[in-house]
């Protein structure tokens, strides 16, 4: 039992060493100077227990392989502020050329990335903002825009009047509250009224009961404005498991777009319309470069929105 | 104790591999592990699943479990911040009304499994979600933060208390925040091998039958240990919420998971009974090394998540061989 005692590490650095020996590898003790720049950048995601968050460390994956001189090393902070604390502090000790980050939470990090920006390591910070201005550009989408936007949308495609669902992501989030407001501010002046909605967490089981709870309750819904498309596709799936083809006559609403989630869901005739909320991995690698070429870049760069419907989804979605 | 060996043997290996397997400085080339501010960082990244731990040990002993304490570390986490940036309230008062709403937690978990004998599990499952629901209650379901709401007073800035918690203290060079977690598993340490409430502990842990004949008020030790359980996990609290600058509803969450494997790993049984505060110290060291190898190399979560299950799983291999 000992010797398992013993094998267990020997197992855990084993695998962590091949890791190891592919991702950092030129690090190693090779000067940047050494024929040939190369580059190192620390990327410290936030939480890739969600698709959207892959998707971003894709979108960067694939940008930089455009530049063979760039080497990403990907960490996953499994949504803990404090795992991330020690992600930038570990980028800050390597002197990495470059640190992107998308901090699970402003305050928490504030003071890390203010470390590294001070230290003159560039940093680019995605989708969620630090306070103060210690760092080097944010990139980021708009979600009250892309609420209003939903809004307005919505307003159009049910003609001024109607009553409709929301499901909405973790309230306690900003994200949660912008999309909110942001909506409120689309439908503002028309005759929608939301009958029903509650806090899934952005969570499709969450939105799923949420939605047979409004569908049990309300014999008339027009729309579901969900909060991400997961739980649009949850509503849906609600809808249909009640049997009545009510999921026919429903429009569902989401947010995010991803590849494989949203535009699959509007290509499917799922959903009615998914509104793109961009990732910003392609533009932080741009950012980089410019970074290291010299360059000066703006401190905050906002990406716009794509709406997705049957009719644009071949295209690729309309911008907004 | 062979046990305490294999347990250091266990870290020392993890240390010594450590030192092999660790990306080194792009300026000086030196490694970054062995670097005296990454081996402080390691212990103070994980002081509050240390402050977890010693209380979740004190419950495994008594041959109980607490999975709330992820809950009530997120509730003291947001009712600290609300108190002193909501309310502006001094360190000390906020302090202990933390770690009073923190006792009460414990007994009212201790009062549940050990007066009302509903299982540990099912009472402190009871806690967690309604902990966690306290916290966004509070709170108003919002972040805790300066100017989160227009009336609180403190709205420029968080106390100085929060950047003094975590900042390093010279000289030492460790932060507040671990020095508390260090004399925490310190002191309960030798409580657990000296005192008479030690000793019960083990007994009721042990046999909780004959704890009861031989006349160890078994009600009143365990409603004590569920409440100092809880008490550590406020104490917890506020430093995650110094750590995070923030009050924060979901602080904490699935921390009881790493809390218990921490003691399992120490070599503390499940079971209740056997094991001690410095195999949690050690099991705490042990999961804090790896952490930090394994994210120094930037190792990806599919293969991280296998290597951490796979240790919990041999942890508690070895802890079944030891009973035979």
């Amino acid at each position: 039992m000992r010797r398992l005692a013993v094998a267990v590490p020997v197992l855990a650095l084993v695998l962590a060493g091949c890791q190891a020996k592919k991702a950092a590898s030129p690090p190693d003790g090779k000067p940047r100077t050494e024929a040939g720049k190369k580059y190192v950048i620390g990327m410290s995601q936030c939480n890739r227990g969600e698709p959207w968050r892959v998707q971003m460390d894709t979108d960067i994956e694939e940008a930089a392989k455009a530049h063979p001189e760039f080497t990403v090393l990907f960490k996953d902070a499994q949504n803990k502020s404090e795992m991330q604390q020690s992600h930038v502090r570990e980028f800050i000790q390597q002197k990495v050329d470059a640190i992107i980050i998308s901090p699970k939470e402003a305050r928490p990090l504030t003071k890390p990335v203010a470390e590294a920006y001070d230290a003159g390591i560039p940093v680019i910070v995605l989708d969620r903002k630090i306070e103060g201005d210690k760092y080097t550009c944010f990139i980021g989408a708009d979600n009250v825009k892309i609420g209003r936007e939903a809004g307005k949308y919505l307003v159009e495609l049910l003609g001024g009047k109607g009553e409709i669902v929301e499901l909405k992501g973790l309230m306690t989030s900003t994200p949660g509250q912008e999309r909110h407001n942001g909506f409120m501010e689309g439908i503002a002046g028309s005759n929608i009224k939301i009958i029903f909605d509650a806090d899934c967490q952005w969570l499709e089981p969450n939105a799923q009961r949420e939605m047979k709870s409004a569908l049990s309750r309300f014999p008339k819904i027009d729309a579901v404005y969900a909060h991400n498309d997961p739980s649009a596709h949850g509503a849906y799936l609600a809808a249909r498991q009640e049997g009545k083809g009510r999921e026919k006559t429903i429009k569902f609403i989401g947010i995010d777009a991803l590849p494989h989630e949203g535009v699959r869901y509007v290509k499917d005739g799922l959903l009615t319309a998914t509104f793109q909320y961009p990732t910003g991995g392609k533009e932080a690698i741009e950012t980089v470069l410019k970074i290291l070429k010299g360059e000066t870049v703006e401190k905050t760069i906002t990406l716009g929105t794509r709406i997705f419907t049957a009719d644009t989804v071949a295209s690729g979605g309309k911008e907004l | 104790m062979l046990g305490n060996y294999r347990g250091v043997i266990a870290l020392l290996i993890v240390f010594v591999l450590g030192c092999f397997y660790t990306p080194v400085a792009r300026d000086t080339g030196l490694p970054i592990f062995l670097s005296w501010r990454t081996q402080l960082d390691i212990l103070f990244e994980y002081c509050e699943y240390g402050l977890l731990a010693t209380g979740m040990t004190l419950v495994i002993l008594s041959g109980g479990i607490d999975l709330s304490v992820s809950s009530v570390l997120g509730f003291s986490a947001t009712l600290f911040a609300l108190l002193t940036i909501g309310y502006g309230w001094g360190i000390a008062p906020a302090v202990a009304a933390v770690v009073v709403c923190g006792l009460v937690a414990g007994l009212v978990n201790g009062v549940l499994a050990a007066r009302f004998r509903i299982q540990p599990f099912v009472a402190t499952l009871a806690m967690m979600t309604a902990a966690r629901g306290a916290a966004k209650l509070v709170s108003g379901g919002i972040k805790v933060q300066p100017a989160a709401q227009p009336w609180y007073r403190l709205t420029e800035d968080t106390p100085e208390f929060f950047r003094w918690m975590t900042t390093a203290v010279p000289g030492i060079g460790m932060q507040p925040a671990t020095i508390l977690f260090l004399i925490c598993i310190l002191i309960m340490a030798v409580i657990v091998k000296k005192s008479s409430y030690g000793r019960k502990l083990y007994a009721i842990g042990g046999n909780e039958e004959a704890a009861r004949l031989a006349g160890i008020p078994v009600a009143r030790v365990k409603l004590q240990t569920y409440a100092l359980c809880s008490m550590f996990a406020a104490l917890a609290g506020i430093v995650n919420c110094c750590r995070q600058d923030i009050g924060d509803p979901e602080a904490g969450f699935t921390f009881e998971l790493d809390a218990i494997a921490a003691t399992v790993i120490g070599g503390t049984a499940l079971t209740g009974g056997r094991g001690g505060m410095m195999f949690t110290l050690i099991g705490v060291l042990i999961m804090a090394y790896i952490n930090k190898i394994l994210s120094l190399n930037a190792v990806a979560i599919d293969r991280r998540m296998i290597i951490q299950a796979v240790i919990i799983v041999v942890a508690v291999l070895i802890q079944r061989q030891k009973r035979g």
